[in-house]
């Protein structure tokens, strides 16, 4: 599904300005990507939840259209107030529809790991996001990676993933995106509960001295010294055998 | 109770709590987080609480992640003394919490369960705090 959004070009800047868009339920936004210059516009809320809300997410490639201009364009980036969640402005980048980009894509698991089900362990995530290179039309929503097979302390790491189409991965192969892991052992839970119950006085934590600093500051220099050093000998050699 | 093994200086100021948090305001390395809504000193000891109850709810399931760490040592004076001769002697920890700041993260369970411990460990603390998911994508 294509989305095709009006936007004005902003006149008006700073934080005044800005709330008193918030206020009237719109977005301030920059566009750029394109040309050197970047484009602040302003979107209306409703069509940027629209975006989000459809099953690509942040990752809809929509059309943006301003001042008898109309460009492609991809949400790079959402600014959220941290309590409230509401959007405070977004960053837009100009898409080409015809040139392959890079891309952070969520990975999601599909069916239950046999470590899971009968061997009593827990999927940890260790890497949430993998990043592709492929057109904008062929951006996939999510990928999906079964792990049903996956038995206990067993991990899947990015090299394994198969990618639909032309997708290129970008990603490091050996990076782990999630391993079946062990519960806490029982003895380590009573462990941590015995030293709950030993709430004392403490000692105080070290204090590093002015004199300790001084040492190392010293010895970094020296280091520094050698450092230096071995590269004047490296660079008479070099020229020697010039 | 968690302390900082070294320090540079024993004593600090107090300082401000205003603004947000530069870092640790969204979700890392967990499914479920429990995030402060206010701006407040949070002390080892209610770090510890609300870690033990999370823990004994979730029995030995999963994974958890504390994010608030106590780097900020409190002073206080001694009882009957008069003012004067100098700042007091360290007697707590605390870590300056502003509002959205991650306090605990969880995988590695179901949400409901996590739900109900990050509302056993909300009552040990001294702030207004919300649950958090990765899958929640409300948008206002």
């Amino acid at each position: 599904m294509s989305f095709k959004i009006k936007g004005e070009k902003r006149e008006v800047f700073g934080k005044n300005a800005s709330r008193r868009l918030r206020r009237n339920g719109m977005i301030p936004v920059i566009l750029y990507g394109a040309k050197d210059v970047n484009i602040p516009l302003t979107l209306n809320k409703k069509d940027v939840f629209q975006i989000l809300r459809s099953e690509s997410g942040e990752n809809t490639v929509f059309e943006v259209s301003f001042n008898s201009e109309t460009m492609n364009a991809m949400i790079k980036d959402l600014q959220k107030n941290l309590v409230t969640d509401e959007i405070i402005h977004a960053d837009l980048i100009q898409i080409a529809l015809d040139k392959a980009i890079r891309i952070s894509v969520p990975v999601v698991t599909v069916g239950d790991a046999v470590g899971v089900k009968t061997e009593g362990g827990f999927v940890d995530f260790i890497t949430r996001e993998i990043e592709i290179e492929c057109l904008p039309k062929d951006i996939p929503e999510q990928i999906e990676i079964d792990i049903s097979e996956l038995h206990l302390r067993q991990s899947f790491k990015v090299e394994e993933v198969v990618l639909p189409g032309e997708i290129k991965l970008i990603s490091d192969p050996e990076t782990i995106l999630f391993h079946i892991e062990e519960p806490a052992k029982e003895e380590e839970i009573e462990v941590e509960e015995e030293e709950e119950e030993v709430i004392g006085e403490e000692e105080e934590p070290e204090v590093i001295k002015k004199e300790k600093l001084e040492e190392e500051e010293k010895e970094e220099k020296k280091e520094e010294a050698k450092e230096g050093e071995e590269k004047k000998e490296e660079k008479r050699k070099e020229k020697k055998k010039e | 109770m968690l302390m900082p093994k070294k320090v540079k200086f024993r004593k600090q100021q107090r300082g401000r709590m205003r603004g947000s948090p530069q870092r640790g305001a969204s979700l890392e390395f967990g499914e479920y987080g429990l995030q402060a809504l206010e701006p407040v000193w949070m002390t080892a000891r209610q770090i510890e609480a609300g870690r033990i109850a999370i823990s004994r709810h979730v029995k030995r399931k999963g994974k958890l992640w504390i994010r608030a760490f106590p780097w900020k040592p409190v002073t206080k004076k001694p009882t009957e003394v008069r003012m004067g001769k100098g700042k007091g002697d360290p007697e707590f920890w605390v870590d300056v919490i502003k509002p959205g700041r991650i306090l605990y993260e969880i995988e590695g369970i179901p949400e409901n369960t996590a739900r109900e411990a990050m509302r056993l460990a909300a009552h040990k603390l001294p702030m207004r705090t919300r649950f958090v998911s990765r899958e929640s994508k409300e948008l206002r």
